[in-house]
């Protein structure tokens, strides 16, 4: 029996198990019956145990070059390194779709063993619901529609190998895996969402049970595309980061309605308001995720992800529209019971910012829905051609975005129900010098469009709101529990890491936008045919082109163009390439980056004398700050996590104010 | 220094920087050329501008721009000249006149009505609901505090 029988032996017993699993978690939510339950739990753990034995049996026929399965010969040839044989798991649609179900199915154990110990009724409804979307998956990867383990009668000799941009960069091990899992986690809260409303709880115990998850789907999410932005940047060679391309539209899209269901969710949770919303945003996010894998694997939408085409479109835009009359229908019954008490704040308190934050939000998301969409039924109705792209986006989402990172400022030091003026005072005096202070710095660093400058000033403006949280933390640390500096820092994130990670969060999206308008706004470009030894100036660097030269490796072939870069501090060798893989018909180009904290130098190899290398086309780009879009990504990572840890269990000592006296000296 | 004279000053200095960096400024016939190849789109690529991508239609259509420019065509009649080419496809933005015009519609009616919805269902007046502390340094503080950990548990 061959790695590829295992697994899809393995699969087909995950579906009789889920299938088993739906029925055993309905009757066990509907009798409370606690043998039924039991027997789901069972159910869940084994599936999960097999699907992960299925992907490893993937990941084994991948690597041991096992042609007679289609998959292996469509994605992978005997000269692919292990490494890049083991990843192709996620190389093309089979395989993405059994890592999703892999994922699914882990999540799905997950709450089976976590949720029905704490909250039995609730956990045991959403767990019916998770078993019903693993069902789902489970049978799409059991039938034609995108069965990896599918056979070939005549193994061939060698296969395709993997897509020639996806073999291209180790980024490929990170960003895929990264998404699916802040795609898949969405669907946690969605089955508690669900389960609330099927159980017509008209409480909040779904979202407290679902916070962690929907923070950890969004932080995967986040730091998902922002690896997925790297990729792209260091693999296709444009000099760009982010081309509003489908696929990351697509990604982008359930990122915004969760970071907006992240705020609007502590309305509900202080002042019980927003109910439907809420429900309604968690929804949307998980639509959006399954919208996006529908855009992006069914053909319908021109992409440099398009990577594969198959019959699983119409399936997935069929679920989609199940998931979405399902929750409509369900919230139209139980919005009676979800009705909010009262009025909302004064126009500047925390939960009305927290409201047009939504709003933005929630135009950002439309924005990019739109634009992905529009040219697809512009063209189904009149049969016109549009082009929907960057300059559109940009001219649309610019001005929001900026007016988000005005809120993020405002929002967190305004208190709940409203503000005075005293209180104005004493949280903006500090902010708004700030402002001033990096609009003023943009100028002096030559960063002088106006968005950028904005952007700037913006920036600098939440920073010192952060960073002025920060510093009363703890001053009110050390004041009440007598702590060092250090320790009362810490302890910020320890004790409270929902608020002061979230903090942090806000410090990685400042830098990725000082990034994006650093970069948008001072990158310059020059283009120079050379011969060898020639040289091209550009912004005070100097590239020369040393020598022009072709490279064989056993899975491609390469011509690469041996650079110095010289100047402005800066000796290094660069080496873009135009590299050839034997299954692609045209060359793929490999960016050659020198990278820095102040600029990144992307050098790309436009075009070659192909006779007899004497001479080559150089593009260059100098890019400022763009290495802060990284690091911003991390930072919204380290933040997510920080705010995502629990708490731990606190000794409450409450200290009379004579001691708070006496500690303070 | 006195809390609102410093923010009256950082105001000002904010509105000095903004309005320098929007004074209309010449640009050199380089900068046109990104601006106007920003906008199209290259024909043989998937959804890049002219401007980014490195292939050799694109290529060409620089040095078409970069020629027009040259001659001292405006962009309107740069523009012209792609149109009656290849169409409204050919730009990345697409025109406000026409059906297209609806993609520069709804976001703005998308916020205006965010706003007018949410505005609705604020309170009237902006009073806080409790009283300021006197002693604004501890008392603030330790009320900051409290709150925390209210919002721990």
């Amino acid at each position: 029996m061959s790695a590829a029988d295992l697994g899809a032996a393995a699969l087909r017993a995950a579906l009789f198990l889920s299938l088993w699993g739906t029925g055993a978690a309905i009757y066990a939510a509907w009798r409370r019956d606690v043998r039924a339950l039991h027997s789901a739990r069972i159910a869940a753990g084994i599936s999960f145990g097999l699907v992960v034995i299925a992907a490893l049996s993937m990941m084994f026929a991948l690597a041991t070059h096992d042609f007679t399965v289609l998959y292996v010969a469509e994605n992978n040839a005997r000269e692919t390194p292990l490494f890049y044989s083991i990843i192709s798991l996620w190389a093309a649609l089979e395989g993405s779709i059994l890592l999703w179900t892999a994922i699914l199915a882990g999540a799905t154990a997950f709450i089976a063993f976590r949720g029905t110990l704490t909250i039995p009724r609730l956990a045991t409804t959403a767990l019916a619901v998770m078993f019903a979307m693993l069902t789902f998956f489970l049978l799409l990867v059991t039938t034609p529609a995108a069965d990896p383990f599918a056979r070939l009668a005549v193994a061939p000799e060698n296969g395709n190998g993997p897509n020639a941009l996806l073999q291209n960069h180790p980024l490929m091990a990170l960003h895929p895996p990264l998404l699916y899992l802040g795609y898949v986690l969405t669907s946690v809260p969605f089955a508690y969402a669900i389960a609330s409303l099927i159980l017509g709880e008209g409480g909040d115990r779904w979202l407290v049970a679902t916070r962690r998850f929907a923070l950890i789907s969004w932080g995967l999410l986040g730091v998902g595309i922002v690896a997925g932005a790297w990729w792209s940047y260091a693999v296709l060679g444009w000099g760009g980061y982010w081309a509003w391309d489908p696929v990351e539209n697509a990604a982008i899209m359930p990122w915004l309605t969760s970071t907006a269901y992240l705020h609007s969710v502590m309305v509900e949770e202080k002042r019980s308001l927003l109910r439907t919303w809420n429900l309604a945003l968690v929804v949307a996010t998980f639509a959006l995720t399954i919208l996006g894998t529908f855009l992006t694997r069914s053909g319908v939408v021109n992409s440099v992800h398009s990577f594969s085409l198959s019959a699983i479109g119409p399936i997935l835009l069929g679920y989609l529209v199940a998931i979405l009359v399902l929750s409509v229908g369900l919230l139209l019954w139980r919005s009676a019971r979800l009705r909010d008490a009262g009025p909302i704040g004064a126009p500047l308190s925390r939960e009305a910012i927290f409201l047009f934050q939504n709003v933005l939000f929630m135009a950002a998301t439309l924005t990019v829905l739109l634009g992905t969409l529009y040219p697809l039924v512009a063209e189904a109705i009149s049969g016109a051609q549009l082009s929907i792209g960057g300059p559109y986006f940009d001219r649309v989402e610019v001005p929001v975005a900026l007016a988000l990172l005005f809120l993020m400022g405002i929002g967190p030091q305004l208190p709940w129900h409203g503000a005075s003026r005293a209180t104005l005072e004493r949280q903006f005096t500090a902010p708004i010098v700030a402002a001033a202070v990096g609009a003023l710095a943009a100028l002096v660093t030559g960063t002088t469009a106006l968005p950028a400058v904005l952007t700037y000033a913006l920036g600098a403006f939440v920073i010192a709101t952060v960073l002025q949280e920060f510093a009363r933390g703890v001053r009110a640390r050390r004041t009440l529990h007598g702590e060092d500096g250090v320790a009362a820092f810490s302890n910020l994130f320890r004790r409270n890491g929902r608020r002061y990670g979230g903090y942090v969060v806000h410090l990685g999206i400042v830098l990725i936008a000082l990034a994006v308008a650093t970069s948008q706004a001072r990158t310059v470009d020059a283009e120079r045919t050379l011969a060898p030894g020639d040289s091209l100036q550009v912004d005070g660097y100097t590239v020369r082109l040393e020598a022009l030269r072709p490279v064989s490796e056993p899975q491609r072939d390469s011509i690469v163009a041996d650079l110095a870069v010289t100047g402005n501090g800066a000796d290094t060798q660069l080496r873009p390439a135009l590299v050839q893989y034997p299954n692609s018909t045209a060359a793929v180009g490999s960016p050659g980056i020198g990278a820095g904290l102040r600029d990144d130098v992307y050098t790309i190899l436009a075009a070659y004398d192909q006779r007899t290398f004497s001479w080559a086309t150089i593009r260059t780009r100098v890019i400022p700050g763009v290495s802060w879009l990284w690091l911003g990504g991390a930072v919204v990572g380290i933040g997510a996590i920080i705010a995502a840890l629990p708490a731990p269990r606190r000794r409450v000592v409450r200290m009379p104010v004579a001691e708070v006296a006496v500690s303070a000296k | 220094m006195n809390g609102r004279i410093l923010i009256a000053l950082a105001l000002l200095a904010l509105a000095g920087a903004l309005v320098f960096a929007a004074r209309p400024h010449d640009i050199t016939a380089d900068e046109r050329v990104d601006q106007i190849t920003a906008q199209l789109r290259c024909p043989v690529c998937q959804g890049l501008s002219v401007k980014d991508s490195t292939s050799e239609t694109a290529r060409q259509m620089r040095d078409l721009v970069a020629q027009r420019v040259r001659e001292g065509r405006t962009d309107a009649e740069i523009d012209a000249e792609f149109r009656a080419a290849y169409g409204d496809w050919i730009f990345l933005a697409p025109p406000v006149a026409s059906w297209s015009g609806l993609v520069w519609l709804v976001p703005i009616a998308v916020i205006a009505a965010g706003l007018v919805l949410v505005t609705g269902r604020l309170r009237g007046t902006g009073a806080p609901p409790a009283a300021e502390p006197t002693s604004p340094d501890v008392a603030a503080l330790r009320e900051r505090v409290a709150r925390e950990e209210a919002a721990e548990g």
